[in-house]
């Protein structure tokens, strides 16, 4: 990983061993982050909105099927093929490790998205509304995007910000789990666990040292900033 | 309650709700004390603890909410049970508050019943026809010609109805929901002698053996078994806990198994029994725990001597040597954990089954031990016969003998009509719906006087069997009524208050908050020590009263004079040849029973297993839907001898091959834009019971027909149906 | 006629024309239009207005009226923008190279195929505008000096593509523009009043003098030398906006190569179909010979062997390595569009290399044009196939998905065509569309010069 001047290196660490695939995550980050809701003709076009998404494996046949939960969200690389190509540097790399969207700067190539192996950047295909009155349900930390625009799962930055904001007042570092994106915070079993990469003491760091640990699609260097945990004996022992 | 005194608390609860800082509350304090116009400061976010009604599981929630509209609900951290982690249900219980489809005030049919058509009135008015209707029973001296229906209620709204009723002299209360576990209620008290719901302590233990005891998504307390079951697994240095789950179904819950013995429908308890005798016959049992529970381990072994393995592997179509096994390993791999749920409950001999299963936990000495399995204190009681009432009112329905129903709820779309009960309903001259959307039961309405969405609600969350200690879970109001509505114990005192006599002096209160309140505090003050005055706002701050286990717990103990577990073969209800397969109906993950359909981004969510958005389906194993000619995404018909509908397939190799699945949620007749007409309601193919005798649902045990008409099934999954099975090209 | 090709004392084979005749015979195209060619035009703007009313759909509703999705982000559109730079290679081919080898068959084509590679670049550019998320902001893109300092981002090879294209456009039409100085001043010498205006200020007072003839010469010769680079940069940048990517089946150093080699093959195709256009519409069957067939047909060939090569080049890496995400995306390409394939196949290797093998088939118009159609429609393919199957089956199987393109996305390719094609239209209807004065000059060539009783080549070049 490279060494940046930020004392932050925000990453996540996901343990399938842990991760039931019940979806609370899912619809966190949708509530958190005013993502769009997309009809059912929206979906079978292939325009599904969701920033996370749980991919589901089935291995083997009746009766030794195994399945596999797979959580995919935007996995930050430090060598995010989706940034160089960006004519406009709508998607861009920042300080602490993340890659940014700058909804205003973008104009619609899409190229981020084909770049991208994770499949994880949604397109506004559509223009969308929420249907008064669950319009107050927006979030007013977080824009409301209009058609023709990239969007992605930030990690969810504005908790970031506010975090590293609360901190600097108090003079102090953030700490340890104190800031949490929506689908961290509220996952049940724990499985995704997001902190700091650049304090080895945090969490995040540990899990990250784990013998089971795998980044997806390694083999193509993105160097994702985040790691997934072997789901462990999932096989007859 | 006052607006000023409201808008005090709320501020109170805002101090202690900032759980970021707790010191810099005060200056966050102000602003909401001073009227809003002045004090609110943009962008700032206020947090009020409170309590998710989205299942009977009671987690704890914080509520943020800025500029007075609320954003976003997150886990409490503090409340026992769910630890500051929420499911998808419950992160989507905003969107029940800003429904764009909620009745915005009371209803008058103007047209025929089910026609939707509805004329607005004032809650004046809506007040005075339902105690015109009251007061023409009380006139014609037809007080027991009143019934309420409503989910299974607990804590101070089940006193509060129950004595509404009783005052008003109607026997007619029923509390009623398709999910509930009666069934473990009654196991535990057939079996230990107290309904008391068992806690599973499963983040301790090292085996987990689950017997269609879907955990994950619905059974019992989904978000603290959720996270139970990760500490389970990766929580401790050097243990890992291991999980085989038994179901005919790989359900959700059972995709994180580490073994999966697809066991045949009503075999469980068999098997159970088949696992008991041989933990026994090899001497794996705990002798203390028999002896402590007073049961001998060589009668025990004599008694269980039908239950020898080659019988039990026919039974369940497993082969012998993976039952042999598993037995083995949970007996050794201690502290060990089985777990009975629904799918095993609703079979025609769920209730024995489930005995038998909760007796492999006193074999390996798993009761009352840490990760073993507790009483829970907090539902020491509950219905144990609800569906035996449900049946009752339903025959006095049937029979004219009711002239008023009150219902909060849907029951409607979720009592299977075999029972006859949305026949008998039609029967009742007049219907009062408390819902807050058009849902299948308001639409049979003649007026509906529409509830507060939980955010806006006072109330009371008792957690079902989520965790050992004595929990009250408060709810406290979030943001002002969106709509012109009202909470249903409200309204129940308000015409309690207007009918007078021996009504209202039986509920002799102003207002639900004010016998909330004075509950709450009766029963909380002594025990934690708070002050009445200061006491409710720390309360409403905390987001409750968590209690501490005390030394005087219950315990499970075998009763002296249970006998022995010993389910019956299974029957089924549908000729064999005519009706091949199994059907089994399940809660789906999203929606629950069904509440969660309205909202859309459950809709939204893809089904974890299938991956189905916005719809309903029939799981089907892929041998038998090539053998019936089905393709993925198909539309079939599913048929039994009590109905039929049509549904698009999803060829599910997690099933067995002689069952089909549905899940249950979908099929509204109302419940707004979002769940209007989609999706097909799988309650409808049910038979009800197997004889008139029957005291328990067996919901599982209905044979159908499946047909294939159409590759238009219309379906929508969000995983590709063929790239779902290449996970060896990201090697995971 | 005054200021032309200096002429020396001639006397011309038997077959020979006068000039004026020659003058007379290839201008006519600017003659007074007839009713057809007022269809024609209707015709084709309808077919405009029918794309532009498509596109503006598009950015009224949104970008949900196309047919692309995720995974597959880009479609017809991309499809149509590596399309139309490809075809933009014939003039470059036809006219630099074979000026460079002084082919002089290439004479009557030369202009017509220049023409064509300025207007097919220029409905090129305007795809990756049409296919943008929010169009009205496309000038972000465009390095303009602003006071927030923001810059495009130089490193994503869709800028590259901004700048080869843009670059391309003015140098194809400047060699368009010189290639047409001689003739403008003709023209500008038979025509009257108003329109005579307007060619003089075109001509840029081009009188024709032996100084202006070198210079001319000189300028032609640098601008066909330069251009050729230009060309290939271009496709090598647009091969690029796939190859520098991770997407299975893009990710491939062949891709720069072969995009060049597929467009020559594109461009030389769509160069012999329009000269069967031509000829038949200007009856120009004197100067469009066998002899310019039979040549052009043996360079398709040649390019079509090329392109085949490449072609083998990349599937049979992609089947050796047996990588298995790459290997996947094949499968599913040749699984899901097999018929595609075959029609590509056929039309841009089999049929080409077959055909143009045999003298009679090359000299044989209905054969050639049927064959350098289909090379077009399996060159369309090509890109298809490049551009959708990969994004299909990208990394993650999960997210795998499909494509089919819309009616605003059908609509504004045909109306790509259609614009081309009025473009082309309204340019040989108001300019020479073969070049008069090369023709002339190739004339000149082969005219005999009296010396005493024998007779002589009036210059010592060689053919």
């Amino acid at each position: 990983m490279e060494k940046t001047s930020s004392p932050y290196q925000w990453g996540m660490a996901i343990d399938l061993d842990r991760c039931t695939g019940c979806g609370a995550c899912v619809v966190a980050c949708q509530a958190e982050n005013n993502v769009a809701i997309c009809d059912k003709k929206e979906i079978a076009q292939g325009r599904d909105m969701h920033w996370l998404r749980i991919e589901r494996y089935w291995t083997g046949e009746y009766p030794d099927v195994r399945v596999r939960f797979l959580p995919v969200l935007c996995q930050h690389c430090h060598d995010a093929p989706c940034e160089p190509v960006c004519p406009v540097y709508a998607s861009y790399h920042n300080q602490d490790g993340l890659n940014g969207q700058v909804y205003n700067r973008c104009v619609g190539t899409r190229y981020c998205a084909n770049n991208c192996p994770y499949a994880v950047r949604v397109f506004n295909f559509y223009p969308h509304d929420w249907p008064k009155p669950l319009d107050n349900q927006l979030s007013p930390d977080i824009t409301v995007r209009s058609r023709g625009v990239m969007e992605k799962c930030t990690f969810c930055i504005q908790r970031i910000r506010r975090a590293k904001e609360e901190a600097k007042g108090e003079g102090r570092p953030v700490r340890d789990g104190e800031v949490q994106p929506a689908c961290a915070q509220t996952c049940p079993a724990e499985a995704l666990v997001f902190g700091n990469l650049a304090d080895p003491q945090s969490r995040v760091a540990r899990l990250s040292r784990s013998p089971r640990r795998f980044k997806l699609l390694e083999h193509l260097g993105t160097h994702p900033s985040v790691f997934y945990l072997k789901g462990g004996g999932r096989e007859h022992v | 309650m006052k607006r000023r005194s409201f808008l005090q608390l709320s501020g109170m609860t805002a101090a202690g709700a900032l759980l970021a800082g707790c010191q810099a509350g005060n200056e966050k304090l102000i602003p909401y004390l001073i009227p809003p116009d002045e004090g609110v400061t943009p962008g700032l976010a206020t947090f009020y603890a409170s309590s998710c009604r989205s299942c009977p599981a009671g987690c704890g929630i914080l509520v943020r909410v800025s500029e007075g509209r609320a954003k976003k609900i997150e886990g409490n951290p503090e409340h026992p049970v769910n630890r500051g982690k929420l499911c998808a249900r419950g992160q989507a219980a905003l969107q029940e508050l800003y429904h764009p489809d909620r009745v915005p005030q009371p209803l008058k049919r103007s047209g025929p019943r089910g026609s939707g058509k509805f004329s607005r009135i004032s809650w004046a008015e809506g007040l005075g026809l339902l105690t015109g209707q009251l007061r023409n029973l009380q006139k014609e001296k037809g007080a027991d010609r009143l019934a309420l229906l409503t989910p299974q209620l607990r804590g101070i709204l089940a006193t509060l109805a129950s004595g509404f009723m009783r005052s008003f002299g109607s026997p007619h209360h029923l509390s009623y929901e398709l999910l509930m576990p009666d069934w473990l209620r009654s196991a535990t008290r057939a079996s230990f002698g107290s309904p008391s719901l068992p806690w599973y302590d499963l983040a301790q233990s090292r085996y987990l053996l689950a017997f269609g005891a879907e955990f994950v998504e619905s059974h019992l307390s989904p978000v603290h078994y959720g996270n139970a079951f990760g500490r389970m697994r990766q929580e401790r240095d050097t243990v890992r806990g291991h999980f085989t789950y038994v179901g005919a179904r790989l359900s959700l819950t059972g995709a994180s198994a580490d073994r999966w013995l697809p066991a045949r429908p009503g075999s469980e308890g068999a098997l159970a029994l088949g696992m008991a005798r041989l933990i026994l016959s090899e001497s794996l049992a705990d002798r203390g725990a028999l002896a402590a529970n007073g049961l001998g381990a060589a009668q025990l072994l004599a008694r269980l001597d039908r239950y020898d393995l080659p019988r039990v592997a026919e039974l369940s179509g497993l082969p012998e040597g993976s039952i042999a096994e598993v037995a083995r390993e949970f007996a050794t791999t201690r502290p060990s954990l089985a777990m009975a749920g629904e799918t095993v409950a609703f079979q025609s001999n769920g209730p024995e089954s489930v005995r038998a299963i909760e007796l492999l936990n006193l074999l390996v000495g798993s009761l009352n031990r840490p990760g073993g399995v507790y009483p829970d204190q907090g539902s020491p009681a509950g219905p144990e016969t609800s569906f035996a009432e449900l049946c009752s009112l339903v025959d006095a329905m049937r029979g004219d003998r009711i002239s008023l129903a009150l219902i909060q709820g849907n029951p409607v779309h979720t009592v299977p009509p075999a029972t006859g009960f949305q026949a008998a309903l039609a029967r009742v001259p007049y219907v009062v719906s408390f819902s807050s959307l058009l849902d299948d039961t308001a639409l049979q309405a003649d007026l509906i006087l529409p509830d507060h969405a939980a955010l806006e609600s006072w109330g009371e969350a008792i957690p079902l069997a989520g965790c050992r200690e004595t929990v009250i879970g408060l709810m406290q109001p979030v943001v002002t009524p969106v709509f012109d509505t009202r909470q249903f114990p409200d309204v129940l005192l308000a015409a309690a208050g207007e009918l007078g006599g021996e009504v209202a002096a039986a509920l002799p209160y102003g207002s639900y908050l004010e016998l909330l309140k004075k509950e709450t505090l009766r029963r909380v003050a002594p025990a934690a020590g708070v002050d009445s005055g200061t006491g409710w706002a720390s309360l409403l701050q905390k987001g409750g009263h968590f209690g501490r286990t005390g030394s005087g717990a219950k315990v499970f103990r075998w009763l002296p004079e249970a006998p022995l577990p010993d389910p019956a073969e299974p029957r089924f209800a549908g000729d064999e040849k005519k009706f091949p397969l199994h059907l089994q109906v399940y809660p789906s993950t999203a929606f629950h029973d069904g509440r969660g359909a309205a909202l859309p981004w459950l809709q939204q969510l893809p089904d974890p297993m299938t991956t189905v958005v916005w719809d309903s389906w029939l799981e089907i194993n892929p041998g038998t839907a090539a053998g019936l000619g089905i393709g993925f995404g198909d539309l079939v018909e599913v048929s039994s001898a009590q109905g039929s509908l049509r549904l698009p397939a999803v060829i599910y190799p997690g099933i067995r091959p002689d069952l089909v699945a549905i899940p249950l949620g979908q099929g509204q007749r109302g419940g707004g834009r979002y769940a209007k007409g989609r999706g097909a309601n799988p309650l409808d193919l049910l038979v009800a019971r197997l004889d008139e005798a029957e005291a328990a649902p067996c919901w599982n045990a209905t044979r159908v027909r499946v047909v294939r008409i159409s590759e238009k099934g219309g379906m929508v999954t969000t995983g590709h149906p063929q790239g779902s099975y290449r996970s060896d090209l990201i090697e995971i | 006629m005054s200021n032309a090709h200096p002429t020396p004392q001639v006397t011309r084979p038997p077959t020979a024309k006068s000039a004026t005749a020659v003058n007379d015979e290839l201008l006519s195209s600017l003659n007074a239009p007839t009713r057809s060619w007022y269809a024609l035009v209707a015709l084709l703007s309808a077919a405009v207005a029918w794309g532009l009313i498509a596109f503006g759909w598009q950015v009224t509703h949104g970008m949900y009226v196309t047919g692309i999705n995720r995974p597959v982000m880009w479609g017809f559109y991309i499809t149509g923008f590596v399309f139309w730079v490809g075809l933009s290679h014939s003039g470059t081919m036809v006219s630099s190279i074979l000026r460079l080898s002084r082919a002089n068959w290439r004479r009557p084509i030369l202009r017509s195929a220049e023409a064509m590679t300025v207007f097919c670049i220029a409905v090129a550019g305007l795809f990756p505008l049409i296919h943008l998320g929010r169009n009205w902001i496309f000038f972000y893109m465009i390095p303009y000096p602003n006071q927030r300092g923001l810059w495009p981002n130089f490193r994503s090879p869709l800028l590259w593509d901004m700048t080869a294209i843009t670059a391309y456009i003015i140098g194809s039409s400047l060699f368009l523009y010189l290639g047409m100085l001689p003739d403008l001043a003709l023209v500008r010498d038979r025509s009257h009043g108003w329109r005579r205006d307007v060619y003089a200020l075109l001509a840029m007072g081009w009188r024709g003098s032996a100084h202006e003839w070198a210079v001319y010469h000189k300028a032609s010769t640098l601008m066909a030398a330069l251009i050729i680079p230009v060309a290939v940069s271009v496709h090598s940048i647009v091969a690029w906006d796939f190859a520098v990517t991770v997407v299975p089946g893009w990710h491939s150093t062949i891709f720069p190569p072969y995009f060049v080699i597929g467009a020559i093959l594109s461009g030389v195709a769509a160069v012999i179909t329009l000269m069967i256009v031509i000829r038949r519409a200007f009856r120009l069957e004197e100067y469009l010979t066998a002899l310019h067939f039979d040549n052009m047909g043996k360079i398709l060939l040649v390019i079509s062997l090329l392109w085949s090569y490449a072609y083998f080049v990349e599937v049979q890496t992609t089947w050796y390595a047996h990588e298995p995400i790459e290997w996947e995306v094949f499968s599913f390409m040749a699984d899901r569009y097999s018929w595609q394939l075959a029609v590509m196949l056929i039309g841009n290797s089999l049929l080409p290399i077959f055909t143009m093998c045999f003298k009679r088939l090359r000299r044989c118009i209905p054969v050639l044009l049927a064959v350098t159609m289909l090379v077009n429609v399996g060159m369309f393919i090509e890109r298809f196939l490049i551009i959708v199957p990969s994004l299909s089956h990208k990394n993650m199987p999960f997210a795998w998905g499909s494509y089919s393109p819309s009616w605003v996305e059908i609509s504004v390719n045909v109306a790509a065509l259609a614009g081309f094609s009025l473009l082309f239209t309204l340019f040989a209807k108001f300019f020479p569309i073969v070049a008069v004065t090369d023709v002339r000059e190739l004339e000149a060539r082969k005219a005999q010069v009296p010396l005493g009783r024998a007779e002589l080549p009036s210059l010592a070049v060689e053919d």
